[in-house]
């Protein structure tokens, strides 16, 4: 007899199921995909996350004195699909829960992540090379720290000055 | 008179939903917002209407195609002014993943001008009570100004 009293305390009892959003703070789950964030900390200016970027969110605008690289995520064209920070090599970008992204029109162009990454030096030579943030030494270079730092064409004759080194010496051991 | 008018007509606005080519993403999570109790978006006085007439913030959600954008645009000039503007997700801003695409021409902000952006894709209900909340102040002030979105 009446069912309904033993849902109707059940119900009082938890109290109510609304999301008091805009009177106090919502809870977010931890897993929650939001918006991405761009760490130029750890940033090798490899470009994958702007060719796989379904949206067009993100632009490297190259500066005008050739220091660097303008990194800018705008929010107002990401769509959340996370395929940067997938296969963002060095974990610069990653997806944040932060979805408080409302804002005014006024705002539309600035509302965006944007971050200055300045390109390193070849160690040998002083070229102009992608940058290599200790960070990312600690991380990739580990096995030839000497040669991680140095630019694609003195890699290639530090590499074949080392393979004609081993050469002479397996040639000397045989004679 | 008039001022009691508007300061009370921000308490219980009328909102208006226009789907200009959206991919129904962003009305569920619209629908959601105000249908399902638990995230409830009448507690801050708001309520659905059927006729464009009737509202005072309209949601406006997709890239706005070239099949809808006539229909979208007399619709919108059907809406009484002070009218305030959001955009629902990304498509309206930027046109998002639909951005030059062959069915799209430019993205509703060029042909609408929008007040409020919530990006997202689609964004949460809570994203989308937060700009309905937004919204209000914008109308506050447009209402005490006495100001339209078009002047």
């Amino acid at each position: 007899m009446l069912p309904f009293l033993k849902i109707m305390v059940k119900n009082l009892l938890k109290g109510p199921s609304t999301d008091p959003f805009p009177f106090a703070p919502a809870k977010t789950p931890k897993r929650f995909r939001g918006c991405a964030s761009h760490d130029e900390s750890k940033c090798i200016l490899c470009g994958i996350c702007k060719h796989v970027c379904a949206a067009g969110a993100i632009q490297m605008r190259a500066a005008e004195d050739g220091s660097g690289v303008e990194y800018v995520l705008w929010h107002n064209s990401c769509v959340f699909c996370g395929m940067c920070a997938h296969y963002c090599p060095t974990g610069a970008v990653t997806m944040t829960d932060n979805w408080h992204l409302s804002h005014l029109a006024e705002e539309k162009y600035t509302f965006c992540e944007t971050s200055f990454v300045a390109f390193g030096e070849c160690s040998q030579c002083g070229a102009r090379i992608q940058p290599r943030p200790q960070v990312i030494v600690d991380q990739l270079g580990t096995r030839s720290p000497d040669r991680f730092l140095l630019c694609p064409k003195c890699k290639r004759e530090s590499q074949v000055k080392h393979a004609t080194d081993k050469n002479l010496i397996q040639l000397r051991e045989q004679q | 008179m008039r001022n009691l008018i508007n300061k009370l007509a921000p308490r219980s606005p009328w909102i208006y939903r226009l789907n200009a080519g959206s991919c129904n993403g962003c009305d569920v999570e619209m629908a959601t917002a105000a249908l399902i109790p638990r995230y409830d978006v009448e507690r801050i006085g708001c309520k659905y209407c059927g006729s464009p007439r009737h509202a005072d913030i309209v949601l406006i959600s997709g890239p706005l195609t070239v099949r809808v954008r006539d229909k979208v645009l007399r619709v919108f000039d059907e809406i009484p002014h002070p009218k305030v503007t959001v955009g629902v997700g990304v498509c309206p801003v930027s046109g998002g993943c639909f951005r030059d695409g062959y069915s799209t021409g430019a993205p509703t902000d060029h042909y609408i001008p929008l007040d409020v952006i919530v990006p997202g894709c689609p964004p949460r209900p809570q994203a989308i009570i937060e700009g309905i909340v937004k919204a209000l102040d914008v109308w506050r002030v447009r209402l005490t100004e006495a100001t339209c979105c078009r002047s």
